[in-house]
């Protein structure tokens, strides 16, 4: 990697296949190439099949196929623990923490739950508890869902990606009631968007993703390093501001 | 790596090529609020990146009154004639032919702009008849909105007006966004010559972009971004990181669409 380069660590990538894009095999090696090739340094990384098949099976999988590569950081799936699928929530959280996870995601709307519901205030809280961040795809909840957790969790930091560019109204009304809540870059696509909410909101408020595989990584390294942000304001969101959410450096970074 | 990508990663405008946008709007849009969304806003987009010029409909045009966001659209033309020419938006509902004979010979035009989504109209349809006599006689492009899956522009409708209209450029706006789309409007373009595959939307890649070229040509693939719909830069970027020759990118950045212009606005 040249030293040059601003250091991106992508927030918002997937291990594995894709069973609506042909996005290739979804191997490390795949994704390491794939990041080569547009300038990113390091990723945290979720698992297709937590995501698409079996969310305990895939976080301990993915252990394993981060295992090898120091650039690849695990990202764990939430459940609510109702049937019992991932754990009790202090002992999942732990074993997060533990295995070295640096943050977890949650899909409501495709895993069937109600994320600010009662079956999912205790895990949000053991997470919360131990400084796990709580990464979430705009389509997955909607915007008073995200408000009411971060109000209820003011601890637990939160990264909504995948916003498209319709949704700026809804997103300056969170960010202004919030101290919490931040927005990925994966598809953040309002004309200039990205240098309105910095300017709204500061450059803390923002974190680099791509969501990769399904989208291409090219998108949001050129939307960062072609914005008209400070050299300082990039670096933050390319790396800085997600090395302070999990409170510790990336492995490669 | 490119010299384009370089210059992404250096943080400064790009400076190889001429990039022509074939892709643009102008102006607010009712649905979501765009920040700096008139022509002041877009130029500083573009000057940061280095796009030279951008073929555009005023969003009024497409949305609430065509012969209203026509005019608009000519009045910011003149504005900087050398960065922007201008889309002659035809809405079926609102009397075409009047815009076609107030337009159709105005250099601050260089081609038609098709949305039929946003009109409740299917690209077959038969108000649409001035649009492909002005097309063939004229060879003014024809941008077409297109959807995988929608009602009124699906790519099997491009194929029904490509095949009835063969002297007609259609340029397929999006190539139907979806991955879905992507396919099937490539196939569409390998049956078609004068189908014309642009490729702004939120889920083409520069895998997909590539596959286009290798299928139909560079000289059949053009550079759109959409802006200020989306951002510019989310296009732009597939295209610069994508595994196109020096030779394909430069066609599919600028080179294709300034020939499909024939010098009509440009």
């Amino acid at each position: 990697m040249n030293k040059d380069r601003p250091v991106l660590i992508d927030a918002d990538a997937l291990l594995g296949r894709h069973p609506r894009r042909d996005v290739g095999g979804g191997s490390a090696a795949e994704l390491l190439a794939a990041m080569d090739r547009v300038g990113i340094t390091a990723a945290l990384v979720g698992n297709v099949t937590s995501w698409l098949h079996d969310p305990a099976r895939g976080n301990r999988d993915l252990l394993g196929l981060v295992e090898r590569h120091p650039r690849l950081s695990p990202c764990w799936v939430l459940l609510p623990d109702t049937c019992g699928e991932v754990g009790p929530a202090a002992a999942f959280a732990d074993g997060a923490a533990a295995a070295g996870v640096r943050a977890v995601r949650a899909y409501p709307r495709d895993h069937g739950y109600d994320l600010a519901g009662r079956d999912m205030a205790p895990l949000l809280a053991a997470v919360e508890s131990v400084r796990l961040p709580l990464l979430l795809d705009a389509g997955q909840v909607g915007w008073p869902t995200t408000e009411a957790i971060a109000k209820a969790h003011p601890r637990l930091h939160i990264v909504v990606g995948g916003v498209g560019y319709r949704m700026l109204r809804q997103i300056a009304g969170v960010l202004d009631r919030t101290a919490n809540v931040h927005i990925g870059l994966a598809d953040l696509s309002s004309h200039r968007g990205l240098e309105w909410l910095v300017e709204r909101f500061g450059e803390r408020r923002l974190v680099f993703g791509t969501g990769a595989p399904y989208r291409d990584q090219a998108e949001a390294v050129t939307r960062l390093l072609w914005s008209e942000l400070s050299d300082a304001q990039v670096a933050a969101i390319g790396a800085g501001n997600l090395r302070r959410l999990t409170e510790q450096e990336a492995k490669a970074a | 790596m490119n010299s384009l990508a370089t210059a992404v990663w250096e943080r400064r405008p790009q400076q190889a090529i001429r990039i022509v946008d074939a892709h643009a709007h102008a102006g607010p849009y009712s649905l979501f609020f765009i920040p700096e969304p008139d022509p002041g806003g877009m130029l500083r987009v573009m000057d940061r990146c280095g796009v030279a010029h951008a073929v555009f409909s005023s969003h009024l045009s497409i949305q609430a009154d065509a012969a209203a966001g026509n005019a608009l659209t000519a009045a910011i033309v003149a504005q900087a004639p050398d960065r922007f020419t201008g889309y002659l938006t035809v809405n079926p509902w609102q009397d075409p032919a009047a815009e076609l004979v107030r337009w159709g010979d105005d250099p601050r035009f260089g081609g038609i702009k098709l949305h039929p989504d946003l009109h409740d109209y299917p690209l077959v349809g038969s108000r649409y008849a001035g649009v492909w006599e002005h097309a063939e006689e004229r060879g003014w492009p024809v941008l077409t909105h297109t959807f995988s899956g929608s009602p009124y522009n699906d790519l099997f409708h491009v194929e029904t007006v490509a095949a009835r209209h063969p002297g007609a450029t259609i340029l397929a706006g999006h190539s139907g966004v979806t991955p879905l789309g992507i396919e099937a409007a490539i196939e569409v373009a390998k049956r078609h010559d004068n189908v014309i595959l642009e490729v702004c939307g939120s889920y083409n890649t520069g895998t997909d972009i590539v596959r286009m070229v290798r299928e139909v040509g560079a000289d059949r693939v053009v550079y759109g971004s959409d802006f200020p719909f989306i951002d510019l830069r989310m296009s732009l970027g597939r295209i610069l990181f994508s595994g196109l020759t020096d030779v394909e990118r430069a066609a599919v950045l600028g080179g294709t669409i300034t020939r499909l212009l024939g010098g009509n606005g440009m």
